[in-house]
């Protein structure tokens, strides 16, 4: 879901991108090392402690054999992830090493993973950042900024300038009904006759609005085309923050033109780049 | 609406490629065959085609290209596609043998005031085509249903349809190919897998496809 949390911490581990690593929703638990290894942690805000101690998000952490990384409850934010040297070894499937859970395929025999599990990793990179290293803060995912950019939709036209101004200047609070495919949102009502179209693409990130007006952000496992007429699509440098809201937390929309949107996603990249160079001098 | 095919950007990594505003099939026909031309293409860093009932859309890789740079490209090989009708895909053809057990069937029979056999000697007399694919990976909207068996969706959908469910809801039947929740009324199944992610491609239907389902016990 939070994608890029996750390709922030595989570079924090010298993985290549697309590396697999834990996504961990909801309560604590802990995570025990067998051999030795590098790893970080971010995305959700928790209370980590490794070795007795408390360790920071976005830190490359050295564990030797029998460590173990221990999860407190989650104090803001839906999912965490681990990022592990090596990545989790897993299989790709169609060009993805991630778990689709409805068609039950990706990842660990398309299932979620079980306490008691083990999980191999990969072969060990050459290198990977010294003990302690951090990620720039300006590079992090920006949580605590709920203001969302987003681009023009298909169906953009469709609505008038009065469900606009709702749409750009109201707040919107995320609801229970919120899942892997969509993020439902409650707040403006931007009702409209249209009903359902013919069904057209879409893709993730996609505001998409039901004839009762509160929209529908789609997520990672969203379909790929769908009858609601689509307001907006979500910037991809902020489906990160909209990830992470929790229900009953608000947000809001503000439109913003697919050059800068494109812009800001290759600067994101930079960034990357930034800190596998960055990581690579510490180790 | 403008000159069409029209480009827009759909997000950071997609162009949508709309034809037209009213579903028909002369429309889908040119939206396929705009499918067929830039798959054809292989434009580089093009990764997915995704076609809808009114539009295409061509997801990129946009650390490589930008929206301005690629939707020209992208047009001009649409306006190629939608003048040369003859370019137009030809679709493969699957017959899928379907149990007639679903636990709508009685349903069906009793809205549409025909009996059961009557319902599936129509489901089976004709052959459909594949509009689109899409709600889960696999999934073919299959048109036309015979006009007397058309119905609204259930009014309660479904929490789980289990895979391989033959089912129908206005115009269109289709086959379930994930365990997936579902307000289609299901008129039988089949042991047919419709979509395997270890196969190439994983799913049997493509977009322009036909379909015959045959009866068996």
């Amino acid at each position: 879901m939070d994608r890029f949390a996750l390709e922030i911490l595989n570079a924090m581990v010298g993985n290549p991108a697309g590396s697999a690593g834990l996504e961990w929703a909801l309560g604590g638990g802990t995570v025990r090392f067998d051999s030795a290894c590098a790893f970080a942690f971010g995305g959700a805000t928790v209370r980590a402690i490794a070795r007795g101690e408390t360790v920071e998000p976005f830190t490359t952490l050295h564990a030797r054999p029998g460590d173990e990384l221990q999860i407190e409850s989650f104090t803001a934010g839906r999912f965490l992830y681990i990022g592990v040297s090596g990545g989790i070894e897993v299989p790709e499937v169609l060009e993805s090493r991630s778990t689709y859970l409805p068609g039950r395929f990706g990842g660990l025999g398309g299932r979620m993973v079980s306490s008691g599990n083990s999980l191999a990793l990969g072969s060990q990179p050459k290198t990977y950042p010294r003990h302690g290293f951090t990620a720039p803060y300006r590079v992090l995912p920006q949580y605590a900024n709920h203001v969302v950019q987003v681009t023009r939709g298909s169906h953009a036209d469709l609505f008038d300038a009065e469900r606009w101004r709702a749409f750009t200047e109201a707040s919107f609070a995320v609801a229970v009904a919120s899942d892997r495919t969509g993020y439902k949102l409650d707040g403006a009502l931007l009702s409209h006759s249209y009903g359902e179209l013919p069904s057209e693409p879409g893709c993730e990130g996609a505001v998409q609005v039901p004839a009762d007006g509160n929209p529908i952000v789609l997520m990672a496992d969203a379909p790929t085309v769908g009858g609601y007429p689509k307001i907006a699509v979500v910037s991809e440098a902020d489906l990160s923050i909209v990830a992470q809201l929790t229900p009953g937390q608000h947000l809001r929309f503000r439109l913003t033109t697919v050059e800068e949107s494109q812009r800001r996603l290759r600067q994101r990249a930079k960034d990357l780049n930034a800190i596998r160079s960055a990581g690579a001098a510490s180790a | 609406m403008g000159v069409l095919p029209r480009a827009e950007p759909m997000g950071d990594s997609a162009v949508i490629i709309t034809f037209g505003v009213t579903r028909s099939a002369e429309l889908l026909g040119k939206v396929h065959a705009a499918a067929a031309a830039l798959s054809d293409s292989s434009v580089s860093g093009v990764y997915d085609i995704v076609p809808g009932y009114l539009s295409v859309a061509v997801f990129y890789d946009p650390f490589r290209l930008s929206y301005m740079e690629i939707a020209p490209v992208l047009t001009a090989i649409c306006e190629r596609a939608s003048v040369s009708s003859k370019a137009a895909v030809t679709g493969r053809q699957h017959k899928i043998p379907v149990a007639y057990d679903g636990p709508d069937l009685v349903t069906v029979s009793s809205l549409t005031s025909l009996s059961t056999e009557d319902v599936i000697e129509r489901h089976i007399s004709r052959v459909y085509t594949v509009d689109i694919i899409g709600f889960v990976p696999g999934f073919a909207y299959l048109s036309e249903l015979d006009p007397s068996l058309r119905l609204p969706r259930r009014t309660q959908p479904r929490p789980r349809v289990p895979a391989g469910s033959v089912a129908i809801a206005g115009a269109q039947t289709g086959v379930y190919p994930l365990d997936t929740p579902g307000g289609w009324h299901i008129l039988g199944h089949t042991t047919t897998v419709m979509f395997d992610p270890a196969r190439e491609p994983p799913a049997i239907l493509r977009a322009g496809d036909t379909v015959q389902f045959v009866r068996v016990d």
